[in-house]
């Protein structure tokens, strides 16, 4: 986080090329990011083979009634790091809502509707212009929310089938197989969807790092989100001439 | 001379009569035999012509009477009867008058030893009773545990299941308190008041001769496709207006994946995820509609709690039954289900739609620039 940030007005010899970065993520983002990398991949690996369980190939990893076991016990130990982090997260924002400081750049709006819009226009060579996004675009917007509600779905819906006679007690009955059908089905959605959207957008398109790293540099902000850029620094994006094209 | 020539026809007359009665004598001793049944064997007759006496017994060293009679008319109605068997086609060590000495202590003793004699017509069904459970039972001290007299008889072996009311009646002989449940059940019922050919009779389940263990975990993995030979047959279910989908639904619930696994990897370990028996019951299932059945839906959470002891009320629901999802039936479920159909499908055709086309145009950009 230390990386220092050069201006233009700091001198510097020609010899160095001076980056100038842009913060994008605070540490503890980049934390929650990794937990939930960490804990919704475990929850993948271990979930499928339990999905498929009639399944020869899953039946010859699951090869023992004990082995059986220790994939559920960390599916429910990755199940409980997934649901501190979503709670740690929605905390966060809960109280920076209290204090007014919630960034609302998360947050859908009718600018999304219309630069993909353009997007599409642009995608299709109906238009050269491509949309000049904030600080989060509307894919990241979707890759966001779809994970919000999906990963609320996962947990709700894990919750019922992880103490069902404690859930009925309250619940009617019935909610314990749709549970499991929505926990079943929802995790092969978000799985397609994360390796299509999110894989597609962070490692093909670009190989986008600044989830780990926290930043972007200018020639990114330029490029990517130059709005936010014209933003920060009152300058044109376009004065430079971005490097990276699709 | 008058008085002689009377003397020679009185003598005459006494020696044509003793003849008469001579030859009628020999008549009626041959054609004694003839006269009591067809029986087509010499030996037969020989026997019975002690045998047939009805008061014939002996006493065995350990006190019990043992009835020597057998009746002619048994002996010639059973199959081997029909089929000219003779005695000492199973009484192999009996030739003749006198017989050898029995050193049998009791009659059990004596059925079992003689019962050995079945193997040599019958080699397959008496090799498949050795891996039987009466077997192990016998090997384990039960003497009582049937051979094959027990069931078929002796004297009087008739076609077997003929009628099939004989097999839950054969084997309800020892098994008193299960034939009594059979009777009640619907399949019973059904066999007994309607003469139903389709219903299962006992041993339609457990088998005939090799008979097994019904309490072993391989036996338990297996009972859902024991049920599912009859419950599976579109056909035959369809006569009788039930669902034939039973098992394949069974099979995609939380029970039936386990039990197919257990089954697939581990059948000798027991699990306990519930198969058709456990719900239905096992000699006693009676229709659902019954009130006095175990899946009667009064008598379900009774049933559940076997399993699952602190399940309330509202857990019955959580079962869907042997039902396709319906919107009646489980609302819950079929909106989850349309969710899943048509709502995320088509996000997700949206999202791969999307980046196909940046693919495609990044592709279309670079080509641009090669050129």
């Amino acid at each position: 986080m230390n990386t220092p940030s050069l201006t233009a007005e700091q001198p510097a010899s020609k010899l160095v090329r001076v980056e100038k970065t842009f913060k994008r993520f605070t540490i503890g983002q980049r934390w929650e990011h990794t937990l939930l990398l960490i804990s919704f991949t475990t929850l993948f690996l271990t979930g499928v083979p339990q999905k498929y369980r009639n399944m020869s190939w899953s039946q010859s990893l699951l090869s023992t009634p004990e082995r059986l076991h220790t994939i559920q016990q960390i599916h429910h130990i990755a199940a409980l790091l997934l649901i501190a982090e979503a709670l740690f997260h929605l905390g966060r924002a809960l109280i920076l809502l209290f204090r007014r400081k919630l960034p609302g750049d998360m947050l859908p709006n009718w600018q999304d509707v219309r630069d993909a819009g353009q997007m599409l226009k642009y995608l299709l060579f109906l238009s050269k212009k491509k949309p000049s996004y904030g600080k989060y675009n509307f894919e990241q917007k979707v890759t966001y929310w779809f994970l919000f509600f999906g990963i609320g779905i996962m947990m709700v819906s894990g919750f019922i089938i992880w103490f069902p006679i404690l859930v009925t007690r309250v619940l009617p009955g019935g909610v314990v197989p749709a549970a499991l059908m929505a926990h079943s089905t929802e995790a092969t959605v978000a799985a397609v969807f994360v390796v299509i959207w999110h894989f597609f957008h962070v490692h093909l398109e670009r190989l986008n790092l600044s989830i780990f790293t926290g930043r972007l540099s200018e020639e990114e902000m330029r490029t990517y989100h130059s709005a936010e850029f014209e933003r920060l620094t009152g300058q044109k994006a376009e004065e430079k001439p971005s490097g990276g094209s699709q | 001379m008058a008085n002689r020539s009377l003397h020679r026809f009185v003598g005459l007359a006494i020696g044509a009569i003793l003849a008469c009665i001579a030859i009628l004598a020999v008549a009626v001793f041959l054609a004694a035999p003839a006269k009591a049944g067809p029986l087509k064997q010499e030996t037969d007759a020989y026997c019975l012509s002690c045998h047939s006496k009805q008061d014939l017994s002996m006493t065995l060293p350990d006190g019990e009477t043992l009835s020597l009679y057998v009746s002619g008319d048994t002996l010639n109605h059973s199959v081997h009867g029909q089929a000219g068997i003779e005695c000492n086609a199973c009484h192999t060590n009996i030739t003749t008058y006198p017989h050898p000495q029995i050193s049998f202590k009791n009659r059990r003793e004596l059925s079992r030893s003689y019962y050995e004699a079945c193997q040599k017509c019958h080699p397959d069904n008496y090799t498949k009773t050795l891996d039987s459970m009466h077997q192990k039972a016998a090997a384990a001290g039960n003497l009582n545990a049937p051979i094959c007299t027990d069931c078929h008889g002796a004297h009087d072996v008739q076609p077997p299941a003929q009628p099939r009311t004989n097999v839950p009646q054969t084997c309800g002989k020892c098994h008193t308190q299960i034939e009594e449940q059979y009777k009640a059940s619907v399949h019973g019922k059904a066999l007994f008041n309607e003469n139903n050919p389709d219903v299962p009779v006992c041993t339609d389940c457990h088998g005939v001769h090799n008979i097994h263990d019904p309490r072993t975990a391989q036996f338990r993995v297996q009972t859902p496709d024991l049920c599912a030979s009859c419950h599976a047959n579109k056909e035959l279910m369809s006569k009788y207006g039930l669902s034939s989908d039973v098992y394949s639904l069974y099979q995609t619930s939380w029970h039936g994946v386990d039990i197919s696994v257990y089954k697939a990897n581990w059948p000798t370990i027991w699990h306990s995820s519930a198969v058709c028996t456990d719900c239905h019951g096992v000699h006693t299932i009676l229709k659902a509609d019954d009130p006095a059945s175990s899946v009667n839906p009064q008598n379900l959470l009774a049933t559940c709690q076997k399993c699952h002891p602190n399940a309330g009320p509202n857990w019955t629901a959580a079962w869907t039954g042997h039902n396709r999802i319906s919107l009646q039936r489980t609302p819950a479920l079929f909106y989850v289900d349309q969710f899943y159909i048509s709502f995320t499908p088509f996000i997700l055709l949206l999202c791969i739609i999307y980046v196909a086309l940046q693919i495609f145009h990044a592709v279309v950009v670079r080509i641009r620039r090669s050129l």
